[in-house]
């Protein structure tokens, strides 16, 4: 964060936050009881389009669910794993056995209670079957056993301690098997009425209008939740979601909901406050990915040469308003706690310009009579404004070193093709999440094996080597975190050396809540938490 | 003319608008197979990346591994039995989502059209009665100002007084979601939420219907029949309510029928502004989301209801103007 007006504030809501958490953690535990009751309104953007986050995982869907369905594990600020479903854990010494212990006396919404069945039929036939990421996560489990009604055994092939990041209720939540184990899961009735264990019950979906979520009054855990309701509404246009929360008709909105330059007006009310936390199991970064099987950009030199282009600073203070954190490499700094992070090349050095210039030079590209040494198209994701506002402050940035950029805006679907199924570009900007572990979100920008025509968010760039292959496989298999910390070092300045990838800035994103409601963001999942401690004052 | 002239006259129109309406789904059809990027991308995308098979997987469940052919006689043999098939994105029947969508489109439109068409006629009568005087001039001017404006800028500067500054009704949605009021309540609280749209979209068409019934009113009153009923003894009223007001409702009556497939497209705007819960967002987000079985329906939907209002028109002139024979 820089030295701005902007930065001081962003402080103090952090501190506020941080504070506001140690207050429930005491009275929590204390005999001080929140007040009951209220609805909240949550503003999702877009809709959904079914509710069912064990086929798809489109963003909005998992902000709904995540309240009604829970997970075996919940996670602190630090990553670190807590109870969940899942009393307590343990990992085999050789990494291949994980046995977990589950809580009872947890029912469903329909009342049928929660056993070991559930959680091997959620696993073996719903994720690891069709959850486009649990395909990948659960890849290494061959079965998992139920020695007793209160005991999950998962049994891998190889070590996988990346998938004790990815069993929140929000990744992997836990389904049950009487209801989705009957009938075809990928076009199942309940897609659309789901059932799970969680803090609330879902009551009814207007399609284009709200979800209506209301208490679970059976939720394990003892006088939670404390509110009464929870509606999400949909609304289309970005300027009236700013209106409703302005007026207070809707209470918390976040990723990118509200836009930049609305954010500021929101944050000037006494009745808003605005935080950048709970965002620490996604941690998107801003990158540029580049086409490295297209001259000229097969050549490192030119690569780094536009790495060095980008103005980092400029961009975050400018087209992002000061949310964002220069990028250090493909790893989230949000990593550093837990040590699976490492620090690259410094492409923010203070003489960049004159380092991109002279490489451009040596890869044989000299600046022509009309300051040019070559053109490329820069495709923009078509996320939003804002990555227009990133594109043409790059096009500026790299016109500096003699490229001549050229911007191009489509659609969603097209540009979808064009960059991972015709591999038809040269550079694209786009923001891909780190997710709960660096093997689940990391490895497929630049592992041989991710290059993959026709399957979206992997290696576009078509860029690897087998030192940094060799590396990830390590790293994925290896359940001591010290050792895979090292590898990730190690792996961070080999892949930012090569620069198949321009990483840019983590993306903080802003979240807009209704200072009415008190404890709403208390887990890194943030908005895709259950709210079941979250309480009106 | 008798009753049943007219009952056969709608059955044969009714018959006329199939080959209308299978052209329709038709062109619909194969216009949408030239988009780029297919529905199996989108989810794909949506779910922050998946391995092939997961996508390979998408695209046989959508039968989008058969040829184009193939597909169109599939969806036209399903049709048949009004069978619109699956939104594999929204996981429910198109019909069933078409249907829930109906409702609001339907009661927002019509508000819509009530009250453009009955201000639009009043004030185009008030400017041809006062014509030429500063009365006209602005209610001109007026018309031209709401024609001219953005539909969403007229939308957000209306939640931005009537809601934020003033609190006199509510910004967006179709009724209160905390509440939830039942029973009349619920009907005063929908017929809250639905003036600021209402308001917004007939802007627009206000305009339009008062320029031309000013317009109509001027040209009929020129006509010769005029200077019969003068001639004849009548008042200047019973000459403009009897005679030249019936006529010159006509051609804004005709209007009203053709501007009803735009209202629908208009309604997008209105729709997202106010998150009117219509068929225009719905047929929006499919687009983008290259839901093509649900984006057919719902052009199969408006389809209808364009035939069917402008077969209300032709009824409507009947009773207007007693010379029109239907046949």
């Amino acid at each position: 964060m820089q030295m701005t007006p902007r930065g001081t504030f962003m402080r103090t809501t952090l501190r506020s936050i941080v504070l506001g958490t140690a207050v429930v953690a005491m009275t929590s535990a204390g005999t001080l009881a929140q007040k009951p009751g209220g609805t909240l309104v949550q503003i999702t953007q877009p809709e959904p389009p079914n509710l069912a986050p064990y086929v798809s995982t489109a963003g909005p869907i998992g902000q709904v669910t995540a309240k009604i369905f829970d997970g075996l594990l919940e996670y602190d600020f630090n990553l670190k794993p807590q109870p969940g479903l899942a009393e307590s854990f343990t990992v085999a010494p050789d990494g291949k056995t994980v046995t977990f212990k589950l809580r009872r006396g947890v029912t469903f919404h329909d009342g049928k209670p929660f056993t070991s069945a559930d959680v091997q039929f959620t696993i073996m036939e719903a994720l690891k079957k069709n959850h486009p990421r649990g395909i990948a996560t659960f890849k290494e489990v061959t079965a998992v056993e139920t020695p007793d009604e209160m005991t999950a055994i998962f049994k891998l092939a190889n070590p996988a301690p990346y998938m004790m990041m990815a069993l929140s209720g929000y990744e992997s939540p836990m389904l049950p098997k009487h209801v989705y184990g009957a009938g075809d899961i990928k076009t199942h009735p309940n897609a659309n009425n789901p059932i799970g264990t969680g803090p609330f019950k879902f009551v009814e979906w207007r399609r284009g209008e709200f979800v209506r979520l209301d208490k679970n009054p059976t939720y394990w855990r003892a006088g939670r939740p404390f509110l009464d309701r929870v509606v999400v509404r949909f609304i289309a246009d970005a300027s009236t979601r700013t209106a409703v929360l302005e007026k207070g008709e809707a209470h918390i909105a976040g990723f990118g909901a509200v836009p930049y330059n609305d954010v500021k007006k929101l944050a000037t009310l006494p009745s808003v406050e605005v935080s950048t936390k709970g965002y620490e199991m996604m941690s998107p970064v801003v990158e540029m990915v580049i086409n490295t099987k297209k001259a000229p950009f097969d050549n490192v030199k030119v690569r780094q040469a536009i790495n060095y282009a980008v103005d980092r600073k400029f961009v975050i203070d400018n087209v992002w308003f000061g949310f964002g954190k220069a990028a250090r490499g493909p790893i989230s700094s949000n990593f550093e706690p837990s040590g699976l992070f490492g620090v690259g090349t410094d492409y923010a050095a203070a003489d960049r310009i004159d380092r991109a210039n002279k490489l451009l030079d040596e890869a044989g590209f000299p600046k022509k009579a009309d300051g040019v040494r070559f053109e490329m198209v820069h495709d923009m994701t078509p996320y939003g404004e804002e990555w227009q506002r990133f594109g043409e402050a790059t096009q500026q940035a790299l016109a500096q070193v003699g490229i001549k950029a050229t911007l191009r805006y489509e659609d969603v679907p097209k540009w979808l093709k064009r960059v991972y199924t015709d591999y038809d570009f040269d550079v694209t900007s786009n923001f891909l999440y780190n997710l709960a572990d660096p093997v689940l979100g990391v490895h497929r920008s630049f592992h041989s094996d991710r290059i993959r025509k026709g399957t979206v968010f992997v290696n576009a760039a078509q860029w690897s080597s087998p030192e940094t292959d060799a590396l990830m496989d390590k790293a994925t298999v290896e359940p001591d975190s010290a050792k895979r910390s090292v590898m990730y070092r190690e792996l961070v300045a080999k892949v930012t050396e090569a620069s198949p990838v321009v990483y840019v800035h983590e993306l903080t994103f802003p979240t807009i809540i209704n200072k009415q409601f008190k404890d709403l963001i208390d887990t890194p999942l943030g908005i895709y938490g259950n709210y079941a401690n979250a309480h009106r004052q | 003319m008798g009753g049943t002239a007219l009952a056969s006259y709608i059955v044969r129109r009714l018959l006329q608008t199939i080959p209308v309406i299978l052209g329709v789904v038709i062109l619909n059809f194969l216009l949408l197979q030239l988009a780029p990027g297919d529905l199996a991308t989108v989810l794909a995308g949506e779910a922050g990346g998946a391995p092939k098979e997961y996508i390979d997987q998408l695209r046989q469940r959508f039968g989008q591994d058969q040829p184009v052919h193939v597909q169109l006689f599939n969806y036209l043999r399903n049709l048949l039995v009004l069978d619109l098939g699956y939104s594999f994105r929204q996981s429910a029947p198109v019909l069933e989502l078409l249907l829930k969508r109906l409702g609001p489109t339907l009661l927002l439109m019509g508000t819509t059209l009530v009250v453009s068409l009955l201000i639009g006629v009043v004030m185009g009568l008030l400017a041809a009665l006062w014509v030429k005087t500063w009365k006209d001039h602005l209610i001109s001017v007026a018309a031209i100002i709401f024609y001219a404006t953005p539909l969403f800028w007229i939308g957000l500067m209306l939640i931005l007084v009537f809601s934020i500054k003033l609190d006199w009704l509510p910004t967006s949605g179709m009724e209160d979601v905390v509440a939830f009021n039942e029973g009349f309540a619920r009907v005063v609280d929908i017929g809250r939420h639905l003036v600021l749209p209402t308001v917004t979209l007939s802007m627009f068409y206000l305009a339009l219907y008062a320029r031309l019934m000013r317009a109509s009113m001027l040209e009929q009153r020129g006509l010769d029949y005029v200077t019969t009923a003068r001639a004849k003894g009548l008042t200047e009223r019973q000459i403009i309510t009897r005679h030249v007001f019936r006529n010159a409702l006509l051609p804004v009556v005709t209007m009203a029928g053709i501007q009803f497939g735009s209202l629908l497209g208009g309604s997008v705007v209105v729709e997202s502004v106010f998150a009117w819960p219509g068929l225009g967002q719905l047929a929006y987000q499919s687009l983008f989301a290259r839901d093509f079985n649900l984006l057919l329906g719902i052009f199969f939907l408006s389809a209808c209801l364009v035939v069917i209002v402008n077969l209300v028109v032709d009824v409507i002139y009947v009773l207007l103007d007693p010379r029109i024979r239907v046949g």
